[in-house]
């Protein structure tokens, strides 16, 4: 997959830094290349256009990062069953437009396709963290703010933390998303800690609102691959969009997905349902007009300020799917993603693990 | 109807009944046919400022999950019964909004009538009310008690727990147990 871009922004103390360099070389040439003082300035909602979140996925910037890298998910809350997972923000925002997506709200204010040159002083944060707590194993990801892979032909650090991750005995990575650019991880070797994850929707919400993603059925093909290639992967089910058609569209999905990964080899699956804020609702109504998917759950507003699909619908998708997925992968680990311990116990018959516990768990899945 | 003589009309429309600026601006930008429509519905119902503004919310839901114009959705035969009805302005204006709720959440409505159902069925004693979160967005049950004294007190905490089996099982569907 390509992505489209209008402009290559790059910050001024980062011109001879090694992303920009291969960026600025393998960038299509009739990209613009400009040079700026401040990254953060140039990752500001553009002016005067239509649909400036939109404008954003088109317009990379090379900048310096000046906060922390590692961060606590921001989905993380004590009102959830959490997993534990660890954020490592080496970009911002996705040249894929999906109708749902949480960024569209989240960094409404800086939508600029960010990029962060000086991403190795992560490692020493990561070398922090690895030796904070002996005994302990944190996964860790890169595709929450950002998918992992979208832009990896073009900046190549998906090799970079790979080997880092290679040889670190308590630190897992994890690599998110919904493309099949999957070239780089191909001439790596993991050594069995990196995990590549897949967001899988069924066709009808793929084609209805996942828009420039690769389709089911190609990540479910480079799934396949990278697992040849040593990687361990995993699925997340994530938003799960309670249609009408939903319990038949999942079940279908885990039969292909099942058919093409061999269930005993994935390491996870998540769920979750679709949630938004009234406010992201908003914006993505107005963002995709006709996505039917936005309003085919019967979604109401929960105590937490999301609207999801009302609860018994909810949860009776999750345990059906649950059970799908169990009886041709009955060992598999399965966790749901934000959604309470009372959700956790209805979908599994058991209260869930604490998120240190399930983290470590995934982290040595 | 002229594009201008409906603008202006719900332009009128708006200012007597003080619709926001948003809304109104929403209500401008549908299709010809979709102010139409919702400007004879505002009209002969002699919809409030509110009943206006859920109506159209839910008509707008509606409309986009089945893929359906506005003024399609209110040409269904539940919705124009309503509209054609002989009943009370208001009256039919309450209805409209029900009818409108129903059509955007079905599942919702059929769950919500088998949980009540389920509820009525107990033949729980006066003094005990079972209240379901409201639009099922939790899935927590609760059970009030309303008592004068402690004999009173006692008898309803036993008839609760005479019931028990019955009130797990609406528990039970509220994290859904049931087919929705």
């Amino acid at each position: 997959m390509k992505f489209e871009l209008d402009a290559v922004l790059i910050e001024e103390r980062c011109r001879s830094s090694a992303l920009a360099m291969s960026v600025v070389s393998a960038v299509a040439p009739e990209v613009e290349v400009r040079y700026v003082p401040d990254g953060r300035e140039a990752a500001r909602p553009l002016v005067g256009v239509r649909d400036p979140f939109g404008a954003g996925k088109r317009r990379m910037v090379v900048m310096e990062r000046r906060a922390p890298f590692l961060m606590g998910c921001p989905a993380g809350s004590s009102e959830f069953a959490c997993c534990g997972y660890l954020v490592l923000l080496i970009a911002s925002n996705c040249p894929m437009d999906c109708s749902y997506c949480f960024l569209q709200e989240y960094i409404a204010d800086n939508p600029g396709l960010q990029v962060y040159a000086n991403y190795a002083a992560a490692f020493d944060e990561l070398d922090r963290l690895g030796r904070s707590a002996p005994g302990r194993s944190f996964r860790v990801g890169t595709g929450e703010l950002a998918d992992s892979l979208a832009f990896d032909t073009l900046t190549g650090i998906s090799r970079d933390l790979v080997e880092y991750f290679a040889r670190r005995e308590n630190l897992l990575l994890e690599l998110k998303t919904k493309t099949d650019e999957i070239g780089n991880l191909l001439t790596a070797d993991p050594r069995g800690r990196t995990l590549v994850s897949w967001t899988l929707s069924p066709t009808r919400v793929y084609e209805s609102s996942e828009h420039r993603t690769a389709s089911p059925a190609s990540r479910i093909e480079a799934a396949r691959r990278v697992l040849e290639a040593g990687y361990k992967v995993g699925f997340h089910l994530d938003p799960m969009i309670a249609y009408p058609e939903a319990d038949h569209d999942y079940g279908e999905l885990i039969d292909n997905l099942f058919d093409v990964v061999p269930p005993q080899r994935i390491s996870f699956v998540s769920m979750g349902g679709l949630r938004m804020t009234p406010a992201l609702r908003a914006l993505a109504r107005r963002r995709f007009p006709d996505d039917p998917m936005l309003a085919a759950g019967e979604e109401v507003l929960g105590r937490d300020g999301r609207m999801r699909s009302f609860t018994p619908l909810r949860m009776r998708l999750f345990a059906s799917i649950r059970a799908r997925i169990q009886r041709r992968a009955p060992e598999i680990l399965l966790y749901l993603c934000m959604e309470s311990a009372s959700a956790y116990e209805r979908v599994f018959g058991t209260m869930p693990a604490t998120p240190a516990a399930l983290g470590t768990r995934l982290a040595g899945s | 109807m002229s594009a201008g003589i409906v603008e202006s009309r719900i332009r009128s429309w708006a200012e007597k009944r003080r619709l926001p600026k948003a809304h109104l601006g929403r209500w401008l930008a549908l299709a010809h046919e979709d102010r139409v429509a919702l400007l004879e519905t505002a009209e002969r119902l002699r919809l409030r400022t509110g009943q206006f503004v859920t109506a159209l919310e839910l008509l707008d839901e509606i409309a986009l999950r089945d893929r359906e114009s506005i003024a399609g959705v209110l040409a269904r035969n539940e919705i124009r019964r309503i509209l054609e009805g002989t009943g009370s302005a208001p009256g039919r204006a309450q209805s409209l909004v029900e009818q409108l709720r129903v059509a955007c959440f079905p599942r919702l409505k059929r769950t919500i009538d088998r949980l009540r159902t389920e509820i009525a069925a107990l033949a729980l004693p006066p003094g005990i009310r079972v209240v379901l979160p409201v639009d099922l967005s939790s899935d927590e049950l609760r059970i009030e008690i309303r008592a004068s004294g402690g004999a009173e007190l006692e008898r309803l905490i036993g008839a609760i727990d005479r019931h028990a089996a019955g009130l797990r099982r609406i528990a039970e569907m509220l994290g859904g147990a049931d087919e929705v």
